[in-house]
């Protein structure tokens, strides 16, 4: 709950004003609500009692058929701007929010952000957003405005018909509803994780079953497959069922809460009538509260189902919207050389060392192609050196400074990796550019693209607004690839960091590229993860790791 | 819509039924209730004595019936939903599970998508759009007629403001559907972006993209949000409509029923003056006449919802797809005296192939060359019992590769693909699918790096990425499985494609280990290594 509420304060405190204005609206609809029926019930029993005795042409009839009139007009009016306001405020929200994540992970450690690339974890992360998307608009906006407005009612019907009824009003229409809903916010939850983990089972069930279709049919295992998958289905549908259960037992409960405080004022203020306390027209508008009253209270059920899993999500994507606040320092790495000492990693904390302790200097200018068997650790030697992970001994040096103490933004102006995989997103090719470098003109990009030798493919395609689909769609691997080599070049890196760069090219291409790259940073440090003879020719120096096999 | 079955669709539909019936008679209920709330105070004009228990009693009876109704209601409607998901959720994992050709839906993210969530949306769709149709259609006519009895002036009210509603709604509705159409087909939705963005976050920012990133995450967003505004400022005006009809419809019959019982109004009703009774009486029910027509613009985007489901299962459904050869199931292996090909073709979306027969003895290890395109996977595919010849016959000693031979046929293979996929499960269920692991495997295999890579060793969940494992590991764990049930003949794909010369030479040696203990070995490659390695070369493709 500590955390749904942090979330909440951090979701509403960014469009302040706009809440606090869709909240004012949203309890003034609840308020002219309650206000229309019991004016109208007030009006026509004062009127009936009037006509009654004789007095009709007495009574003042203008004000109230005006009011009546307004309030219903004003209701309307005020709900479109009460609905208005708080999407727009929400739709804001929801775009921080993810703005939030998304700056929040570019900070994170390395590994964390990296797991996202598997769609399970993304899938996670991105449905657990998803929930919070209701937090402000299905649960804090309609609560408060709930509690605001039977509040106001209690304080009327109290001073226009009598206090005990008013009582009546605030304990059948906010404090039974709040108990029930701390009561039940709490049950839903079992059934609510688990009708969440069998929809999770059966949407890996269902991926394993598809992806993996040939192998499973290759080993006899399709029809186990189904079967696991049709497990999932039974164990969704048994804790559903339960959440049903429980659903139908809270509306229930709700409903006769309700019709209990109808049950109760009508009985109340027929006995004030009998004993001459209360005039007709103003048990009238008592009664008429309670009933209209009902709506405000109307939202709890359905907040209640989704509150487990809000506060599972608020608690999982809480942690990484926080951002580290280590001391760094900000300084120039440009023409220093690279150094390596006793540097010694592992691929998990109690895992056994990759490769025995290294120690290297590599000087501006120099290329460095880092060779060995796969798996030796090539790849989490270029995130060592880009200090996005920390070494289990020794340290890294980039011109003197030691990797860990440079600030991040630092870091990221001088250095660059480009990973095996294609980082591409919707969008443009001028706009996954630069990404690298906002600053960048249309010479710059070209030069770039020309240095790795993918502009005439470019330009065949229709030139820099060219779009690309989600990831990049669009452009064959070979492409891709040339694309995120052009796109680093941009940054003008005084160390750039390449795994694998000509997975995919032709021969004579590979050794293009590698010449386009060199070139394009004469006085860069370039270390490549090679497995290639082409990258291997390129580079000036040979890094060879060898294995440390482990003992068993 | 694929159809249900005769006798679950009878199922389904009559749940539904009756858990409108139930949700329209609760509703109506509140008919006698607003009669003694009137009553009471009525009497109390007249100076009459009300019994104040029999009044809060009598409301709160009703309200039990009510709420008893309206729970029997939802049980019905949360069967009917559920036996009608479930159905869908199964036939999509019978049918999946069946043939080996992709849906036109999309890959395995599209079909656990519309297996799970997409699915669930056809709940509210009826536990919430079905009853309040069904209200619509008989509630308001009750109210109306009542009304009428009363005073044929609040009747026309009703009648005008009514059917006007819906008229005014639709009105609105397609402007609305235009406009959200028209952004639909600019942007994605903003977990689209989303995914998008954080897909390639690690990635970029290596390269100091982060901030950019950020940036224009902030500037796709900021569009997106005035576009959608753009269609909801439409949108909400059909339900503002909606609320400004049923608002009226109430203050004009409150304002009428109060000057005719002032007396300042004669007209209206049959003959007599309204009376008190009927003025009050007339108020309660007014809002009632409104209110189905509210909650059917609630459960509106439910609909729509639920259509787009129905839409993209019908076309789930209407891919007219191979089946596989057998049912997928173990089998016990055939005995193996050799394996044959006789004409053997495949020709699929314009693709002509045609393969040379094949004659393979026990004990033989063979090459499978050719240029890329020339159908070595399509071949190994075919003598896996993958893929479903047009012409020519595959046999196993005397056995010909038929539906009720497939599964014993596979039994007897060994496969090995190109690229590794896990399932997310343990490393031990990656390899045997069940058993634990044979120790002379692991050394066959190489696996026992593997083994210590993973923090947990075998029991390790992998995920579809294999949880950190290198191509030369997940090359390794294939290996491992393939072997692992000790089959004749195994059948491998560019199995030394990628991979650094050492873990080349393990896997080169872990196949030939399975030739040297008897096995036949057909593998798909253009390794010179592997080749030299192999008694016999089939070139494809001359």
């Amino acid at each position: 709950m500590k955390h749904l509420f942090a979330i909440s304060l951090l979701l509403l405190r960014q469009e302040k004003r706009a809440f606090a204005l869709g909240l004012a609206l949203a309890a003034l609809v609840l308020a002219m609500g309650v206000a229309l029926l019991s004016l109208s019930g007030w009006f026509i029993t004062a009127a009936a009692a009037a006509g009654l005795a004789g007095l009709g042409a007495l009574f003042n009839v203008f004000i109230p058929s005006a009011l009546v009139r307004f309030l219903a007009l004003g209701r309307t009016a005020a709900r479109y701007g009460e609905r208005l306001t708080t999407h727009d405020a929400t739709l804001r929200t929801l775009a921080n929010l993810r703005l939030d994540l998304i700056r929040g992970l570019v900070q994170a450690p390395y590994r964390q952000a990296e797991r996202l690339r598997a769609s399970r974890v993304l899938n996670r992360v991105t449905s657990d957003v998803d929930a919070l998307d209701g937090l402000p608009l299905r649960l804090v906006l309609p609560a408060l405005a709930g509690l605001a407005i039977v509040t106001l009612s209690t304080v009327a019907t109290g001073l226009l018909a009598a206090p005990a009824l008013g009582g009546v009003l605030l304990v059948g229409h906010g404090v039974l509803p709040s108990l029930l809903f701390w009561h039940g916010a709490g049950r839903a939850d079992k059934p609510a994780r688990r009708s969440a983990a069998g929809m999770q089972a059966m949407r890996s069930r269902m991926i394993d079953l598809v992806t993996a279709r040939d192998d499973l049919a290759a080993f006899g295992q399709l029809r186990g497959a189904r079967h696991h998958f049709m497990q999932a289905i039974r164990y969704h549908h048994r804790a559903r069922s339960a959440l049903d259960r429980f659903d139908r037992g809270i509306g229930f409960t709700l409903e006769m809460i309700g019709w209990s405080t109808v049950a109760v004022t009508l009985a109340l203020a027929t006995q004030m009538v009998r004993d001459d306390t209360l005039l007709p027209a103003q048990a009238a508008i008592a009664i008429f509260a309670a009933l209209a009253l009902t709506e405000a209270v109307a939202p709890v059920r359905r907040a209640m189902e989704e509150i487990g899993q809000m506060r599972r999500a608020a608690s999982r994507i809480l942690p990484m919207l926080e951002c580290d606040t280590a001391q760094r320092h900000d300084v120039s790495l440009t023409a220093g050389p690279v150094e390596l000492c006793g540097l010694e990693l592992r691929r998990s904390p109690h895992g056994a060392p990759l490769f025995p302790p290294l120690d290297l200097k590599i000087a501006p200018g120099e290329m460095i192609a880092i060779t060995g068997p796969s798996g030796c650790g090539k790849s989490t030697l270029l995130l060592a050196i880009a200090g996005q992970i920390h070494p289990h001994r020794g340290h890294v040096s980039l011109a003197g400074h030691r990797v860990e103490t440079v600030a991040p933004e630092t870091l990221a102006r001088h250095l660059a990796i480009v990973p095996q995989r294609h980082a591409l997103v919707a969008g443009t090719i001028a706009e996954n550019l630069r990404l690298a470098d906002p600053e960048a003109d249309e010479a710059a990009l070209w030069q770039a693209l020309e240095a790795t030798n993918i502009a005439h493919v470019i330009r065949a395609r229709g030139g820099l607004e060219a779009r690309l689909g989600f990831r990049g769609a669009g452009l064959s691997g070979g492409e891709a690839r040339r694309l995120v080599l052009a796109r680093a070049l941009l940054r003008k890196p005084d160390v750039l960091l390449l795994d694998e760069p000509t997975e995919g090219l032709d021969g004579p291409g590979a050794a293009r590229v590698m010449v386009g790259m060199r070139a394009a940073l004469p006085q860069a440090v370039i270390l490549v993860a090679a497995h290639r003879p082409e990258e291997i020719d390129a580079a000036d120096r040979r890094l060879s790791l060898s294995p440390l096999q482990a003992s068993h | 819509m694929p159809t249900l079955h005769p006798h679950a669709q009878k199922i389904v539909t009559r749940a539904r039924r009756r858990g409108a019936h139930f949700s329209a008679a609760a509703n109506l209920l509140w008919i006698p209730q607003a009669a003694v709330i009137a009553h009471v105070l009525a009497t109390f004009l007249i100076g009459g004595a009300v019994d104040p228990v029999g009044a809060g009693v009598a409301v709160f009876a009703l309200g039990l019936m009510r709420a008893l109704l309206n729970l029997a209601g939802q049980r019905a409607l949360v069967r009917a939903a559920d036996l009608e998901i479930g159905f869908l959720r199964r036939r999509i994992a019978r049918q999946e599970a069946a043939t080996l050709i992709p849906s036109r839906i999309g890959g395995a993210g599209a079909l656990a998508a519309l297996s799970t969530e997409k699915l669930e949306l056809l709940r509210p769709f009826l536990l919430r759009y079905t009853p309040a149709r069904h209200r619509v259609a008989l509630v308001p006519v009750i109210i109306l007629a009542i009304a009428a009895w009363y005073s044929w002036a609040v009747a026309v009210v009703l009648l005008i403001a009514g059917p006007l509603i819906p008229v005014f709604m639709a009105l609105v509705g397609w402007a609305a559907q235009d406009a959200s159409a028209r952004q639909m087909e600019e942007v994605g939705s903003l977990t689209d972006i989303l995914t998008d963005r954080l897909a390639a976050l690690s990635d970029l920012r290596l390269i100091g993209a982060g901030a950019a990133l950020g940036t224009g995450f902030a500037d796709a967003t900021e569009k997106l949000r005035a576009r959608t505004m753009a269609v909801l400022r439409i949108a909400f005006l059909s339900s503002t409509v909606l609320e400004l009809f049923a608002a009226l419809g109430v203050a004009m019959v409150a304002v009428w029923v109060g000057f005719s019982l002032l007396g300042e109004i004669t007209w209206g009703t049959w003959g007599t003056p309204i009376t008190p009774f009927g003025g009050i009486f007339l108020l309660l029910l007014v809002p009632e006449f409104f209110q189905p027509l509210r909650d059917l613009a609630a459960a509106w985007h439910d609909k729509s919802a639920a259509e787009a489901v129905r839409a993209e299962t019908e076309t789930w459904d209407n891919d007219a797809r191979e089946n596989l050869t057998g049912s997928g199931s173990p089998a016990r292996a055939l005995p193996f005296t050799g394996l044959a090909t006789e004409g053997l073709m495949l020709h699929r979306s314009g693709d002509r192939l045609k393969f040379p027969d094949l004659q393979v003895a026990p004990g033989e290890s063979i090459a499978l060359t050719g240029p890329s395109g020339a159908g070595k996977t399509t071949l190994l595919r075919l003598l896996a019992g993958l893929d479903r010849p047009t012409g020519g016959r595959l046999l196993l000693g005397d056995t010909q590769l038929a539906e009720t031979t497939a599964d014993q046929w596979r039994a007897s293979i060994g496969w090995m693909p190109q690229m590794p996929r896990f399932l997310a499960r343990s490393l031990r269920h990656n390899i045997t699918f069940g058993p634990p692991l044979d120790p002379s495997l692991t050394d066959l295999a190489q696996l026992s790096p593997v083994q210590s890579s993973l923090p947990r060793g075998d029991p390790t969940q992998l995920g579809e990425t294999g949880a950190g494992l290198s191509g030369g590991e997940a090359r390794r764990v294939m290996l491992a499985r393939a072997l692992h049930h000790r089959p004749a003949v195994l059948l491998v794909d560019e199995p030394t494609a990628d991979l650094d010369a050492v873990t080349a030479r393990d896997i080169i040696a872990g196949l030939l280990g399975h030739v040297v203990h008897g096995g036949t070995l057909i593998a798909a490659t253009h390794d010179p290594n592997l080749i030299r390695a192999l008694s016999r070369e089939i070139r494809l493709g001359e």
